[in-house]
């Protein structure tokens, strides 16, 4: 019964969407930057002592990078309309 | 000669194992901490997108056909959670919010992408590691 139970509520967290406010999906791009720098310098790396590095560096990189484009876009809009 | 069938058939089989489940043909190559990596990364970043998104609008062959096909690129996780969409699909309630959707496509989306990249990895360090060994039959052989 606890199985059924248990198996249930994760089958309710995977079914049913989270609603999310802007600044919560805002976030999650953090995340989502980081398995892709992980898994590419995973791939790149000779050693996987290198890999915690370089995968920060490149996270940052991204993650400001596409803020800055962001930005970028916003004020371009601004100008625009 | 006779070596040479394993060594050809190491490649496909890394890429199966690593479409299959992220990382295990990183395990069959005898990487395994590289393999542990990538099947930690890959398996959240797919069904943390699926928690989000939820699982009917995320996985949605009919409604997202070109994201269906870069989630497929996870294998395993892409065949888990499409049965669970095919399971639940009748379901009267409501898939839930659209913003939240569009999230959880695209972790499941990149989660496919970033096991592409993993599976084309272990077919290139597959034939790197049968590389030196054919290169040293042919030197042996008169």
């Amino acid at each position: 019964m606890g199985m059924m139970a248990m198996m249930s509520t994760l089958g309710a967290i995977f079914i049913q969407a989270i609603e999310l406010t802007a600044f919560q999906r805002f976030l999650l791009m953090w995340p989502l930057c980081l398995a892709i720098a992980v898994v590419y310098k995973s791939t790149r790396c000779v050693s996987m002592k290198q890999v915690p590095s370089a995968t920060l560096i490149l996270w940052v990189t991204m993650v400001f990078g596409l803020y800055a484009v962001g930005v970028g876009l916003w004020a371009l809009c601004r100008l625009l309309v | 000669m006779m070596q040479e069938a394993p060594h050809s058939i190491r490649a496909p089989i890394a890429a199966f194992l690593s479409w299959i489940l992220p990382g295990l043909g990183h395990f069959y190559l005898g990487q395994g901490a590289r393999g542990l990596v990538f099947l930690v990364t890959v398996t959240a970043t797919f069904w943390t997108g699926v928690a989000v998104g939820g699982v009917r609008s995320t996985v949605d062959p009919q409604q997202r056909r070109l994201w269906f096909v870069a989630q497929m690129c996870s294998g395993g996780n892409a065949l888990g959670a499409f049965a669970l969409h095919r399971s639940v699909a009748d379901s009267s309630e409501s898939p839930g919010s659209n913003l939240s959707s569009e999230v959880g496509v695209h972790y499941t989306g990149v989660a496919g992408l970033l096991n592409l990249l993993v599976i084309l990895d272990a077919i290139g360090r597959a034939e790197n590691l049968s590389a030196p060994t054919i290169r040293r039959e042919l030197s042996e052989s008169p």
